[in-house]
């Protein structure tokens, strides 16, 4: 590997000259990404995001690259991801596409793109086991996510937890691992309920919950049932004199800048563990900040998986770019190993099993829609989705956490 | 009782027994990415009496690779067959090797976690059955030695049936060997065994 920056430049400045001789080099992108739906609020961050990214890449004149998207919403469906697929990768014969976000849909349609060798970048943490040649993972893995949240609930907060989550395997592997975290460290799961996504009638569980009076909550809940339960816990634990966020702090590995706004007075004092926050002090993060509140500011600040997507597009343009190509194959043999300078920090492709190499944080929501980062994984993390390498999260004693708050 | 599964196979020693094409290249790379140690060759090596070094076994069950198969040398190990062809005179070689899990070909990155994850716990399950049964054929074997003894201290000693068994039962947790052997001992078979057979026993499968 120590070949590849020189083999990079070398490829690049072939191609800038390329590029001045000619044109630019063409790449059209799908966009396979439901604009509605009960997860809407998330999958329009994510559209935005990519749009962001390739608003930016096209309006530089001297980028070798110009994307050309095509998009089509699936509307939360899975059938809808599914044609839409078909349409992008036999219609259009597309090679490239950004989309999916919970993993039902991705392994709906991985399928369809073995069969017509293409590349689906998908921009969303998820529960990992899986690693596909044909998809680059922008979001974070499990040991990215699960891992160092679960660690850090044990080591602050106590080991007597309550889980409430939809009823889908997000929330199944999620809950294995701190439920097995939990029994090692000689805790007690109070209580483990699953709903069904988007059902919001969860006044029975919050009530079990705050006669409980657990450590704290993990919740796997996913858009509106999750907006349901934070606003319906936080009203009854303070009908019983409880301050819930320092006595029963919700946890999740998904609550982003997207969601805050849609919680109303609910919105503060819940943790997330994720790879970015708004909030992260870099040049990087101002200007993709700048951008976001100028034209999606309306939809909240930027959130992980917005920036996910934005990395995923910036990842693509710049593997075409040293491929000199916009196939398949030479683009993910390109983007193998490939570093960008995200907003989050530096982001690097790891080349075995095309997921990224990210630094795990863990914030807690503000009342403006933001998130004050508590604790940061001091370097980039390799991503491990089979959680083949990782330590039990048992015998962690948060030594690899940075606390920095 | 559910037992906690195995999912964590870093470490392992694979060998794959298939021409290296490109599903062996693909099953390589996803299994390297699990941690696992691969070593592709065409047949089983020949190890001479000593145990096969590996610690799982993937087979191509189409192209023949499965008759260097010595079944006495993989008997412990977890075999995963790689099956393109449905035909039962393949589908009855896989029986006879009792593969514990399969992946079908064309081969592809998932579903070779999932193989990998049944064939190691289902062959966890059939080495416990295994030692289980070899256990209970033990004890099997040796109760005519102790109806006997129970016998003897009916009508030597003048104890109850109960007392009798009870009396031997203390005897062999004292000296922490099978009851049987404590029959055998306390009818004149052999040496008295507190001293020497222990650890030779193992009483993990013991309930009693």
């Amino acid at each position: 590997m120590a070949t590849q920056p020189l083999q990079q430049t070398c490829c690049q400045g072939l191609l800038h000259f390329w590029v001045l001789m000619t044109q630019r080099l063409e790449l059209p992108i799908g966009l396979l990404i439901s604009q509605s739906g009960s997860y809407e609020a998330v999958s329009r961050a994510i559209h935005a995001g990519a749009e962001l990214a390739i608003g930016e890449i096209n309006a530089r004149p001297q980028q070798p690259v110009k994307l050309i998207p095509v998009t089509i919403d699936p509307a939360g469906s899975l059938a809808g991801y599914v044609e839409g697929a078909r349409v992008l990768l036999r219609d259009h014969g597309l090679k490239h596409v950004v989309g999916c976000y919970t993993s039902s849909s991705r392994k709906e349609v991985l399928p369809l793109f073995e069969k017509a060798d293409a590349l689906l970048w998908y921009p969303s943490h998820y529960e990992g086991f899986e690693t596909s040649e044909n998809v680059v993972y922008s979001g974070a893995a499990p040991n990215q996510h699960i891992v160092p949240l679960t660690r850090h609930l044990l080591g602050q907060f106590g080991t007597r937890g309550w889980m409430v989550g939809s009823n889908y395997v997000w929330a199944w592997e999620n809950n294995r691992i701190l439920r097995e975290a939990i029994a090692a460290s000689g805790g007690a799961v109070l209580g483990e309920r699953y709903f069904p996504v988007g059902e919001t009638d969860l006044g029975d569980v919050v009530r079990q919950i705050v006669a409980d009076c657990p450590d704290f909550v993990f919740t796997t809940l996913i858009g509106q049932s999750g907006f349901a339960f934070l606003k319906m816990l936080r009203a009854a634990a303070e009908a019983a004199g409880i301050d819930q966020p320092s006595d029963m702090p919700v946890a999740s590995c998904s609550l982003s800048e997207a969601e805050l706004p849609l919680l109303g007075d609910a919105a503060s004092g819940h943790l997330s563990s994720s790879v970015y926050f708004s909030t992260i002090k870099s040049d990087e993060n101002r200007q993709f900040t700048a951008l976001w509140n100028e034209r999606f500011g309306q939809m909240g600040q930027a959130s992980a998986d917005a920036e996910s997507a934005y990395v995923a597009v910036h990842l693509l343009a710049r593997a075409a770019e040293c491929a000199g190509s916009t196939g398949f194959e030479a683009v993910r043999e390109a983007v193998r190993d490939l570093t960008f300078d995200a907003p989050q920090g530096q982001v690097t492709v790891d080349g075995d099993n095309l997921h990224c190499w990210m630094r795990p944080r863990i914030g807690r929501s503000r009342s403006d829609g933001s998130f004050d980062i508590l604790v940061e994984h001091p370097a980039a993390l390799r991503p491990d989705p089979y959680l083949t390498w990782a330590h039990d999260a048992r015998d962690g004693d948060s030594r690899d956490l940075r606390l920095i708050q | 009782m559910s037992r906690s599964i195995q999912k964590n196979f870093r470490g392992l020693r694979a060998l794959l027994i298939m021409a290296p094409d490109g599903g062996c290249q693909t099953l390589e790379r996803t299994l390297h990415k699990l941690g696992l140690k691969i070593t592709v060759a065409r047949a089983l090596p020949a190890t001479e009496g000593a145990p096969v070094p590996f610690d799982v076994i993937f087979f191509d069950a189409d192209d023949g690779a499965d008759t260097t198969l010595d079944e006495s040398a993989v008997a412990d190990l977890p075999l995963i067959a790689l099956i393109g062809s449905e035909a039962p005179s393949r589908l009855a070689r896989v029986i006879q090797h009792r593969a514990a899990s399969h992946i079908l070909k064309p081969v592809r990155s998932s579903g070779i976690f999932t193989a990998l994850l049944l064939a190691v716990n289902e062959q966890a399950v059939r080495i416990r059955h295994k030692n289980e049964v070899q256990a209970l054929s033990r004890r099997l074997a040796g109760r005519r030695f102790v109806t006997k003894a129970v016998m003897q201290l009916i009508t030597g000693c003048g104890l109850s049936e109960e007392d009798a068994y009870e009396w031997l039962r203390r005897e062999a947790m004292q000296r922490r060997i099978p009851m049987e052997e404590m029959a055998r001992h306390a009818i004149g078979l052999g040496p008295d065994p507190a001293q020497d057979a222990w650890p030779q026993y193992g009483r993990a499968t013991r309930p009693d």
